[in-house]
């Protein structure tokens, strides 16, 4: 097909962060692009169900918490009535002026958006289908999927969004519950665990595996759970879970296989999440899911056709909003032959639990598989003036060197403030600094970014060791 | 049912003014929301109330106690079993549906005294009660909460009998004669801000008071438009599943708030397949 018979040079499917800026960027290089958005409203699960709500509802639990802490300043306790809307009373705002900033850019370059359901008619075509039912067939060059996710449901799970809710739902919660069991130990389940503790809530989180954040070192998840327990909240690793039910009367129960009976008044199912794909009819267009039920993509994120391209969660991990814009940036990039250079395998991870986490980089059981004995330096940050001042002394960082103690090859955080923090040692390793720079340059005091210093010190001691 | 900037004819003008006066000082006469509703509705999301608690409040008004009993053993309900007790049928249903069949007891057409439109104000609340379990299955379609739901449902068109009761009221104090036409448009032009003025009395939750506001508005704000879309959809639904003569079925895909809530036509029809279990449900609760 000749250019002239294409209705876009670039046709994107989702306007979660990676359709958002694979569109800007193609704009931005003069094509003619449209986006496909199958949501009334604009930005994705991130912005609207996930990201934005849950981390509003964070800030209000660390007031919560803060307050709690706090009890010679005031003797505080949230109403036994309280309404979930005013634990996410700015979002609204937040969420209106995330929107409206949104939309400005998309228009300023002159981005068409569509809201419509995609389906592959062939791998050029894209069948959009409104909601009141009309039909349009539309002619692009290239095509990006960035369609996103959605989250799993177990099949032992009955879902019904009134007692047992999954991530999308859980925030629609009428009233604060005084129980909540959360299945899961990944990203989002710590993340609503640990704030609906802080909130106060009776929180248990079930899991298969032994501890939850399996991808992070022991250390930070021990410190995790430990906050956690402190808070109230009540960690069971290592639990199948049988049969989740609602008791007809007043609560949900969770029967595992070991015999464990949980009740709980309302109950969160976080699962993990699946590609977004069902509907998009993927086969027409010569394309295939994996056997993880995700579009495989080679290092130009090009799909096995050659004028497609796949970006964000339907590509699987990480499944970070951040590395999701890059990856729809370089889509297009790519797609269009603008030189990118290498993307750089250095994305920082943020978990927005209470206590926060950080990394980025190896942690140190990769990296002693990879180098053998690396030299690991640890700060606590109640070592720290600032996490004394503050009162987030349950924190740490640790800084993984090679084994001569000079390259840093992971930094990892655990504590409030770590989503920030880590990013002082994410550019140290972009720059390919040695560990030396944080003993050699003067940092603001008193702040968490001391603990570099700390940790980097203990690194350099045990260089002579 | 909206007719609201329609003109007035001379003899409704006459109770606009005073209408509006009432409406803006809060004038306007409404009913306390029973206490055994009020009770119930806290029961129901208090996590340390139990079955015993609900039974008890139930059982201190004798004939309510008698429409839940038959309601729990209505086949709708509790098909080939027989509930002989109340804290029985809290067991078998839940605090939650138990809280409902109160609620949709305790506020009805009776709490409101509308001599000449009893069957009227009995038909606006049959809608509303149709509306509510139509909104609670849209609002679970679309992986939403359906508490609201079901409550902005519910009451989401209160304001009509209110505004009716004050209307009949008025004309006879102030001897104004008033056709049915009038009295209806009287009704339209003001039942909204009646029914926003009842939920605010009532003390409804937030996100019921911002549902039933946007109601007629509904995409006002961006975090209240799923729960006021689910509403309108579900008294379309209830509309056209109550009097199927007088609403075509092809305006039920071309509502605009089905764009609010990304409702597909292939899900406007696998939801419209539920229409006989909303049937079953509403025959329970209003039997």
């Amino acid at each position: 097909m000749s250019n002239a018979g294409f209705n876009y040079d670039m046709l994107v499917i989702g306007s979660g962060p990676a359709g958002q800026k694979s569109a800007i960027q193609a704009a931005k290089a003069g094509q003619r692009v449209v986006i496909i958005e199958r949501d009334s409203l604009f930005g994705g699960a991130c912005v609207h169900r996930g990201t934005i709500p849950s981390k509003t509802l964070r800030e209000n639990a660390l007031r919560v918490k803060n307050m709690r802490q706090n009890a010679a300043l005031a003797d505080f306790k949230l109403g036994e009535e309280t309404e979930m809307v005013t634990l996410i009373d700015r979002l609204d705002e937040v969420l209106k002026s995330h929107d409206k900033y949104m939309r400005k850019q998309v228009d300023r370059n002159k981005v068409e958006r569509i809201h419509g359901r995609a389906s592959f008619v062939d791998n050029h075509t894209i069948r959009i289908t409104k909601v009141g039912g009309d039909t349009t067939d539309l002619h692009a060059k290239t095509i990006i999927i960035a369609a996103g996710s959605y989250p799993r449901t177990p099949d032992n799970i009955p879902i019904d969004h009134e007692h047992i809710f999954d991530s999308d739902s859980i925030l629609s919660m009428l009233y604060l519950p005084s129980s909540l069991t959360v299945l899961g130990g990944g990203v989002i389940a710590s993340e609503y665990a640990t704030i609906f503790q802080a909130l106060g809530v009776k929180v248990t989180m079930i899991d298969r595996y032994p501890t939850p954040l399996g991808f992070l070192d022991s250390d930070m998840t021990d410190t995790f759970v430990k906050a956690f327990n402190n808070m109230g909240g009540t960690w069971m690793g290592s639990q199948d879970v049988e049969k989740v039910y609602w008791d007809g009367v007043s609560e949900v129960v969770t029967e595992c296989a070991d015999g464990t009976v949980i009740r709980s008044q309302k109950l969160l199912c976080a699962a993990g999440r699946l590609a977004n794909v069902k509907g998009l009819q993927l086969e027409n267009a010569g394309l295939a899911l994996n056997d993880k039920g995700l579009i495989s993509v080679d290092e130009n994120l090009r799909t096995n056709v050659a004028n497609i391209y796949a970006a964000g969660d339907v590509i699987g991990p990480p499944s970070l909003a951040s590395a999701s814009m890059e990856q729809g940036r370089r889509a297009s990039c790519n797609a269009l032959g603008i030189s990118t250079g290498v993307m750089s395998q250095l994305i920082p991870a943020g978990i927005y639990s209470i206590p926060e986490l950080s990394s980025v980089g190896l942690t140190e059981k990769q990296a002693r598989e990879q180098y053998g004995n690396v030299i690991v330096g640890i700060a606590q940050f109640a070592e720290v003036a600032r996490g004394q001042i503050s009162g987030n002394t349950e924190g740490m960082l640790k800084i993984v060197a090679d084994p001569q103690g000079k390259k840093i090859l992971g930094v990892m955080l655990v504590g409030e403030g770590s989503t920030e923090v880590v990013h002082v040692g994410h550019m140290a390793m972009l720059c390919n600094a040695d560990v030396d720079i944080f003993v050699e340059s003067t940092f603001n005091f008193p702040t968490l970014a001391e603990a570099y210093r700390i940790a980097a010190l203990e690194i350099l001691a045990k260089r002579s060791e | 049912m909206s007719t609201e900037g329609n003109l007035l004819s001379s003899q409704a003008q006459l109770l606009a003014e005073p209408l509006e006066h009432l409406i803006n000082r809060g004038g306007i006469e409404v009913p306390m929301l029973p206490e055994v509703a009020n009770k119930s509705l806290l029961l129901a999301q208090n996590p340390d109330s139990d079955a015993s608690e609900m039974a008890q409040l139930i059982q201190s008004d004798q004939s309510l106690a008698g429409h839940v009993m038959r309601i729990a053993n209505s086949a709708a309900y509790t098909p080939m079993s027989n509930l002989v007790s109340l804290q029985q049928a809290i067991a078998r249903l839940g605090m939650g549906v138990i809280s409902e069949i109160a609620l949709t007891a305790a506020i009805g057409a009776k709490m409101f005294n509308t001599p000449g439109y009893e069957d009227y104000v009995s038909g606006v609340w049959h809608h509303a009660l149709t509306t509510s379990l139509w909104a609670k299955e849209v609002a679970r379609h679309c992986r939403s909460n359906v508490e609201v739901a079901f409550l902005a449902g519910l009451l989401h068109s209160i304001g009509r009998p209110a505004i009716l009761q004050t209307i009949i009221e008025l004309a006879k104090k102030q001897q104004v004669a008033l056709t049915q036409e009038d009295v209806h448009q009287l009704e339209n032009t003001y039942c909204h801000r009646v029914s926003v003025a009842v939920v605010n009395l009532w003390k409804m939750p937030i996100l019921v008071i911002e549902a039933v506001s946007a109601y007629s508005d509904y995409n006002n704000t961006l975090t209240i438009s799923s729960q006021a879309a689910q509403v309108t959809v579900g008294a379309r639904f209830a509309a056209y599943m109550l009097t199927p003569e007088r609403v075509d079925k092809e305006t039920l895909f071309i509502l605009p708030a089905l764009a609010t809530l990304n409702l597909y036509q292939d899900e406007v029809e696998n939801l419209l397949n539920h229409t006989d279990v909303i049937k079953a449900r509403l025959g329970g609760l209003s039997s």
